[in-house]
């Protein structure tokens, strides 16, 4: 037997890095939903080191982890270039994608901003889980376009039903509703891995600079 | 001991020609069956300039998009972008009347490659292109969107530009029934691409970059239409249903260039080559008082 599979991108917590790396992921802060309830953003984030690593690691057979990654000039400065940092739950969004794609039998089209985007990103709003890494925004599914209503709702309505605990985002031009794509989201799951670093003893959420 | 003469394409044309050529547009303004034409011109060499119902408004059409590309570099100046940072190419904008979302319809569109990239990104730089050389409506509203109203009109304001409004971005058909429109005179075009050629747009570098993208414009049959080949021309079409206008910086080989800002509306029935050749017609009027003899010992 093979040695055991290592993940091959290192755990870090996002306390420890530098300060602008620091303040556009807000590891461990909390923002408020948009019911006002707080939610505690993750504080454990894998560490990309360069854009070959980003597409040479595979989240599952079909996603590749620079499809989560894709951010344009509204994401901040400090998170544009590598080493880059997605929280650790991004492993179980792919594996979720990876199980609506089987069912829905044809590729599966992740929007420019619709992966991971940090709380700096200036598309942001609220807790989106965007910034917890547990929510895709998909624009094209095989050559089905989903910019209408018949099109979004019929995938929806497959992505809740494979996905336990899916939560898909209702079709309107409101706010916190979609015409131009489907959002999937998890929620706010944080995933802290074995190999995540441990607590210095007494350590607070705010170890670093103040 | 006798002066030594004038060469004439160093001097400013005679008052006679200017009169001449003031009649020439008016008689063209009649025959052509246009509602209004109007002309301004600023010539780099001899700083002459000529205005023909200069200061009448008109709605813009796609030549606003000269102003959103200033805006776009006024943002590139300011360092808030990059031409090589990418931008999310999505077709969902908000109507300046009431915040409702609307698209641009691609079969309403010249471009048809930014339609291709929606859900992906592209450069500003190639967003840029599209938006001036085939006139993209999906990428003028990208980039409106990203650098905003204000950033272009406060550019303007800056760089001391007047007779050009900025309101919306194009395809915004609540905002066309509700009369908010992107306005323009021919001295607010022809003064924008002046500071443009002059290089006096941010810094020399950036209006160089500028005149590099209206030197792409993929639309010649307006300014350059009865130009000789070898003049080249920077410059930006707009068309829709009763405007025409054409706006550039004009390059006579072996002289120094001239703006000119052809502004014209119709009636709704009126053919669209029509326009054109009009737009032509006063183009080559102004060439030929001003830089038609360069033009013959540069095309030898």
């Amino acid at each position: 037997m093979g040695e055991a599979y290592q993940f091959p991108l290192r755990v870090v917590d996002g306390l420890r890095l530098e300060r602008p790396i620091r303040d556009a992921l807000l590891p461990g802060r909390s923002l408020c939903d948009d019911g006002g309830r707080p939610r505690r953003l993750p504080r454990y984030f894998y560490e990309i080191p360069t854009w070959d690593d980003a597409v040479r690691v595979q989240l599952a057979p079909n996603f590749g982890l620079w499809e989560f990654i894709q951010t344009d000039v509204r994401e901040s400065v400090a998170l544009r270039g590598f080493p880059r940092y997605v929280p650790c739950a991004i492993t179980m969004l792919g594996l979720c994608l990876e199980q609506f794609r089987l069912t829905v039998g044809t590729f599966v089209h992740i929007a420019a901003n619709g992966g991971y985007r940090s709380p700096r990103h200036a598309l942001s709003c609220n807790a989106s889980p965007h910034c917890w890494g547990t929510a895709v925004n998909i624009y094209r599914i095989g050559d089905v376009l989903l910019d209408d209503r018949e099109a979004i709702e019929r995938f929806a309505a497959i992505a809740r039903s494979i996905l336990p605990g899916a939560w898909t985002r209702p079709w309107g031009i409101e706010h916190n509703q979609t015409d131009d794509h489907l959002h999937i989201d998890f929620g706010y799951v944080v995933s802290v891995p074995h190999d995540a670093p441990a607590d210095p003893p007494g350590a607070t959420s705010s170890v670093g600079d103040p | 001991m006798a002066a030594p003469p004038v060469r004439r394409d160093s001097a400013l044309p005679h008052l006679e020609a200017l009169e001449a050529l003031r009649l020439r547009l008016e008689r063209l303004e009649s025959e052509s069956g246009a509602r209004a034409l109007a002309l301004a011109v600023y010539d780099t060499k001899t700083r002459l300039t000529f205005r023909h119902h200069a200061d009448r408004w008109f709605h813009a059409a796609s030549t606003i998009k000269v102003a959103i590309l200033l805006g776009v570099y006024a943002a590139i100046h300011r360092e808030w972008l990059l031409p090589h940072s990418r931008l999310h190419v999505r077709n969902r904008f908000r109507s300046a009347v009431d915040g409702r979302p609307f698209r641009v319809l691609a079969d309403r569109d010249a471009n048809s490659e930014v339609h291709a990239a929606i859900g992906k990104m592209m450069r500003i730089s190639d967003l840029a292109h599209h938006m001036i050389a085939t006139s993209s409506n999906l990428a003028t509203n990208l980039l409106l969107d990203l650098v905003g109203l204000d950033t272009v009109q406060q550019s303007l304001d800056e760089l001391g530009l007047v007779g050009i409004d900025v309101r919306r971005g194009v395809e915004d058909e609540r905002a066309f029934e509700h009369g908010i429109n992107n306005r323009v005179t021919a001295d607010g075009l022809a003064g924008l691409l002046r500071l443009i050629a002059e290089e006096r747009a941010f810094t020399p570098e950036l209006s160089r970059q500028m005149l590099d993208v209206l030197h792409a414009q993929e639309f010649k049959e307006g300014i350059p239409a009865r130009l000789p080949r070898a003049v080249r021309v920077a410059h930006k079409t707009g068309d829709i249903s009763t405007i025409a206008h054409d706006a550039g910086v004009v390059y006579p080989p072996a002289r120094e260039p001239y703006v000119l800002a052809v502004l014209t509306e119709w009636s709704a029935e009126s053919s669209g080559g029509g326009r054109s050749a009009t737009i032509a017609e006063a183009s080559h009027a102004v060439f030929e008082l001003l830089a038609s003899d360069a033009a013959r010992s540069g095309d030898g």
